[in-house]
């Protein structure tokens, strides 16, 4: 009732706009945690989007044979996303620091196995995760958006908030930033890098995972829910700023509400174009990206 | 021309020895760098290794401070058999290292920089007690607490390392050309803190390239020619021999 002339396009542009921030808050909490990985390692996890999807059926599985209390699930995901990573850093990536094509190889490797694995467990079809009341529409006006909505972007609020106050204030955190500015250093004042690299790996995992989680309510879970945050969560990296966790942040949420409102104005087909000519467009002007500073690979 | 000579000093294990080096061999990839090294270091004694480039200083020290997995020999530190101890335990023990080139965390702060120093003491009451009392040792560190490292100068970075290296406080310090790339002034600044942290009944081995200033603030200095020992003297008598003032203090 507000704006009776331009009610619909007004309208538009802001309920597209709620589903943008939604979408980059997961774009963001994906990117954060590539982008955490190669700052600390200087490797490249493209595996990254199975483990996000691991975070789907995790969260499947918990709501369906553990507890069906959606919060439950999501702290079940998470962790399984931290064991996950754990277990990528001990067998695979850890050997692989120096070496970016191997990273790669190992990835798709990693992919290829992630998604044969859960065809084997849980079949092709995709699989609903039963939460009624997490798709709930609430009304605000004129606006409409689901309860997972606003879980989706509390949460990734929560776990960016504190990865910050870990990163910032926390012994383990400052030792994380420290050995990715000078692993020479951190190891002669008694950071040992297997255990920085462990928890990396682990912290990186656990916020995959539960993007995939946080999704898994809104879309279903199937075994390439991953591929899309991946290739956004990366354009969201280089948009940002190779490096940094806010750069990733902003850059996940910049690309979430670009590519939403480019529906306004664009066929839906064409949004990733949109995005990848403002990326183009943006790294033309600034090659470091919108928030690079001279500073690479530090969280 | 070579140097040769009979080490004056001895190298048996004193009682008094804080480090203890025995017959250590090292290097890279099957090559060995180090060969068969055996040097002491008492409580209050500055001792200083010179040497050629490539003659394997910084491979000494970082087989010492077991940075390098390839190497051999025996390493005691007051007295205690350390040889198999990773890194970070011999830190615990005592045993601190400052690398060659710079290794402070540039973009954390100075404060940051310090805590990282005591990444290994779990008491927060102990390690807010020593980072005091190496502020207090350096009072423009201070004054810079909240800045980002990179923007110290050359010399306020060193005492940044030395400080945070302190906030252990170690029985054995070893660093790699601690003078490399500061003003003149600055360098005497930072040998007399050596000087002061030996009085204070630190071991301190350094390695240098700035022979003569080092060895005037050393009790003893090694050279180390092709991996080896070749001559342990006092460091009065090094600056006197006229071999090692023509092979390494250019003249
Ligand atoms: N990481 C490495 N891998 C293989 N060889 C190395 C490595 N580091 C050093 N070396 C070799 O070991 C030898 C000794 O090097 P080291 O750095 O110990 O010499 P140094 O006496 O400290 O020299 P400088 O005065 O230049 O610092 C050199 O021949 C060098 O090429
Ligand atoms: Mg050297």
């Amino acid at each position: 009732m507000a704006f009776p002339a331009m009610a619909f396009p007004a309208m538009a542009v802001i309920a597209q706009a709620v589903n943008g921030i939604m979408m980059g808050a997961v774009y963001a909490l994906f990117a954060v945690g590539m982008v955490l990985v190669f700052g600390v390692m200087r490797v490249l996890n493209f595996a990254h989007g199975a483990v996000f999807m691991a975070g789907g059926y995790l969260c499947w599985f918990a709501m369906a044979h553990v507890s069906p209390i959606y919060p439950v699930a999501l702290l079940f995901s998470t962790a399984g996303g931290a064991a996950i990573g754990l277990v990528l850093e001990r067998l695979v990536f850890r050997r692989l620091r120096e070496n970016l094509s191997m990273q790669i190889v190992a990835s798709l490797g990693l992919i290829l196995m992630a998604q044969n694995g859960v065809l084997l467990l849980f079949g092709a079809d995709a699989l609903q995760i039963e939460a009624p009341s997490l798709r709930r529409v609430l009304r605000l006006g004129e606006l409409g958006f689901t309860v997972q909505h606003l879980v989706i972007l509390a949460a990734v609020a929560v776990a960016v908030a504190s990865l910050h106050v870990f990163l910032s204030r926390s012994r383990l955190g400052i030792a994380m930033r420290a050995a990715s500015q000078d692993i020479q250093a951190a190891r002669v004042v008694g950071i040992a890098p297997d255990r920085v690299f462990a928890i990396t790996f682990a912290l990186s995992g656990a916020l995959a995972a539960l993007g995939g989680a946080l999704l898994g309510p809104l879309f279903l879970v199937f075994p390439g829910m991953g591929d899309l945050p991946l290739l956004k969560g990366l354009t969201a990296i280089v948009l940002g700023g190779m490096g940094s966790v806010w750069g990733a942040v902003l850059g996940g949420l910049a690309i979430g509400l670009l590519e939403a409102e480019a529906t306004l104005f664009a066929p839906t087909d064409y949004r990733d174009l949109v995005v990848f000519a403002a990326l183009i467009a943006t790294l033309l002007l600034r090659p470091r990206g919108l928030f690079g500073t001279a500073i690479r690979g530090e969280p | 021309m070579p140097i040769s000579a009979d080490p004056i000093v001895q190298t048996s294990a004193l009682p008094a020895s804080a480090l203890s080096v025995r017959n250590l061999s090292a290097g890279y990839a099957g090559r060995m760098i180090v060969d068969g090294i055996d040097l002491d270091v008492a409580a209050g004694e500055v001792v200083t290794i010179i040497g050629q480039n490539g003659a394997g200083k910084s491979t000494l020290l970082r087989a010492i401070a077991h940075l390098l997995r390839q190497r051999t020999g025996a390493i005691r530190l007051r007295g205690a058999d350390v040889t198999a101890l990773p890194t970070e335990a011999l830190l615990q023990r005592g045993l601190a290292f400052i690398p060659q080139g710079r290794s402070i965390f540039p973009r954390l702060t100075v404060a940051e920089n310090l805590r990282m120093g005591g990444f290994l003491l779990r008491d927060a009451a102990l390690l807010r007690a020593r980072i005091d009392a190496q502020l207090d040792a350096f009072p423009a560190l201070a004054a810079l607490r909240e800045t980002p490292a990179a923007n110290l100068s050359g010399g306020q970075q060193r005492q940044l390392e030395i400080a945070r290296t302190m906030v252990m406080d170690p029985a054995v310090l070893m660093l790699d050309e601690p003078s490399i790339g500061l003003a003149p002034l600055i360098v005497g600044q930072v040998f007399s803190t050596l000087r002061g942290l030996a009085a204070a009944g630190k071991a301190v081995l350094m390695v240098e390239q700035n022979v003569r200033r080092a060895l005037e603030a050393s009790d003893r200095g090694i050279v180390l020619e092709l991996g080896r020992a070749k001559l342990q003297d006092h460091a009065s008598a090094l600056l006197g021999d006229e071999r090692v003032a023509r092979l390494y203090m250019g003249g």
